[in-house]
């Protein structure tokens, strides 16, 4: 059960201008529509619940009083958002340390086992999530964004900078190796 | 479709049905009140920081309009006034974007009139040392006048011509004005610097109507 609505949505724009004139109820209405997600963005990423919530607040805080750095030529609110998401999370990591994650775009699949063997709709949330963060930054950025928070290729490539094109074979690749890490955790 | 899009779609679609992490109501209450208060702070410093932006922008503006009035004012000042050298610049303003010899004539004349009301000013004060001054400068602007007109016989004569007329004319005008401040003034000073400037406004005029192998090459701007 999915419980994440749309982001980017056209009335952002008019909610921005009001909390620029000190609109409280519009702040909250922002607030609302963003922190869930980002909490959920960066819970995917770093997998633990109390950093993600600090993180959660810490990047609506920066979005919301920050707005006279955001400027709306293009880029709408929510990609800003998440783009502070993203880099307090590299930040986090920068921080506490990261284990360097070796691509498996082109590892060799498992010896033991055939792709086709590998049944998808009996993975765990669990097993799913735990796969996503042995890929690298951009390849858990892209399925997170993707097909945790339903965004459209279009939307992502705002966030992360890229074109349409580029976050499509991004995907395609972040899938491939999602499947051969899954691969690798049945096999061990 | 081959097997391996398909598999990934699969895969795809199972990620797409991953329940999404939600947060604990309480870390969203207490998420809320973090950023409420960050904003207010915010708010608070921005609206401490507006004071003191408003008045750098009235020393600004009040400046600016200190400046602007000044030269406004200028433009009617007399040599005896702390802005008259405001004056200065913007006539040599003036000058610098009349390109014309039409222009230049209607520009030396000008000034020379003007010069000519600073000096009966200045008589009028007693100040013959400042009247002396301006009546030299007066003199000077006659002069670049009558070398303009000299310049344009020799590629246009028959503008040269119309020149002439003009300067011809600003010349009577002005030595019938003189020659009123002449009999007006008490002093030996005063009229000395008076004769002196007619006679050298008649000898700008010559400089004007003379050929130019006799025109004197000096210039005053």
């Amino acid at each position: 059960m999915r419980a994440l609505g749309k982001a980017a949505s056209d009335d952002d724009r008019l909610l921005v201008e009001r909390v620029r004139k000190g609109d409280q109820d519009a702040l909250r209405t922002l607030y609302e529509r963003y922190f869930d997600r980002i909490y959920n963005y960066v819970y995917a990423r770093l997998g633990r619940a109390e950093e993600a919530e600090d993180l959660a607040t810490d990047t609506m805080t920066k979005s919301l009083t920050r707005l006279d750095l955001f400027r709306d030529e293009g880029v709408p609110f929510s990609s800003w958002v998440y783009r502070i998401a993203h880099n307090a999370t590299i930040d986090h990591y920068r921080r506490h340390g990261k284990v360097a994650l070796v691509s498996l775009e082109h590892a060799p699949p498992s010896a033991s086992d055939d792709p086709s063997d590998l049944a998808v709709e009996q993975l765990s949330n669990e097993d799913l999530h735990a796969a996503i963060r042995d890929l690298t930054d951009e390849q858990q950025q892209v399925l997170i964004l993707r097909f945790f928070q339903d965004l459209t290729a279009n939307q992502v490539a705002g966030i992360m900078g890229k074109s349409v094109g580029a976050v499509q074979a991004l995907q395609h690749r972040a899938l491939g190796s999602l499947e051969r890490a899954l691969q690798g955790r049945a096999a061990s | 479709m081959t097997p391996e899009v398909q598999r990934l779609e699969r895969l795809a679609e199972r990620l797409r049905t991953v329940d999404p992490f939600v947060a604990p109501p309480g870390a969203k209450i207490r998420g809320w009140n973090l950023v409420l208060a960050a904003v207010e702070q915010s708010t608070a410093a921005r609206s401490r920081a507006h004071p003191v932006r408003r008045l750098l922008i009235g020393v600004v503006v009040a400046m600016v309009l200190l400046v602007a009035g000044a030269l406004a004012a200028s433009a009617d000042s007399v040599p005896d006034s702390p802005i008259y050298p405001l004056k200065g610049v913007l006539e040599s303003a003036r000058g610098a974007v009349t390109f014309s010899a039409a222009d230049k004539l209607a520009y030396h004349l000008d000034l020379a009139r003007t010069r000519l009301t600073e000096a009966e000013a200045m008589i009028s004060r007693h100040r013959v040392d400042l009247a002396g001054t301006s009546l030299k400068a007066f003199d000077d602007q006659l002069k670049s006048a009558a070398l303009l007109v000299q310049t344009e016989r020799q590629v246009n004569a028959p503008a040269a011509a119309r020149l002439q007329d003009r300067l011809r004319l600003a010349v009577a005008t002005a030595d019938q004005q003189l020659a009123d401040l002449q009999g007006q003034v008490q002093t030996s000073a005063a009229a000395g610097a008076i004769i002196q400037a007619r006679q050298q406004a008649a000898d700008a005029l010559k400089i004007a109507e003379a050929p130019a192998a006799q025109a004197s090459p000096t210039s005053s701007p």
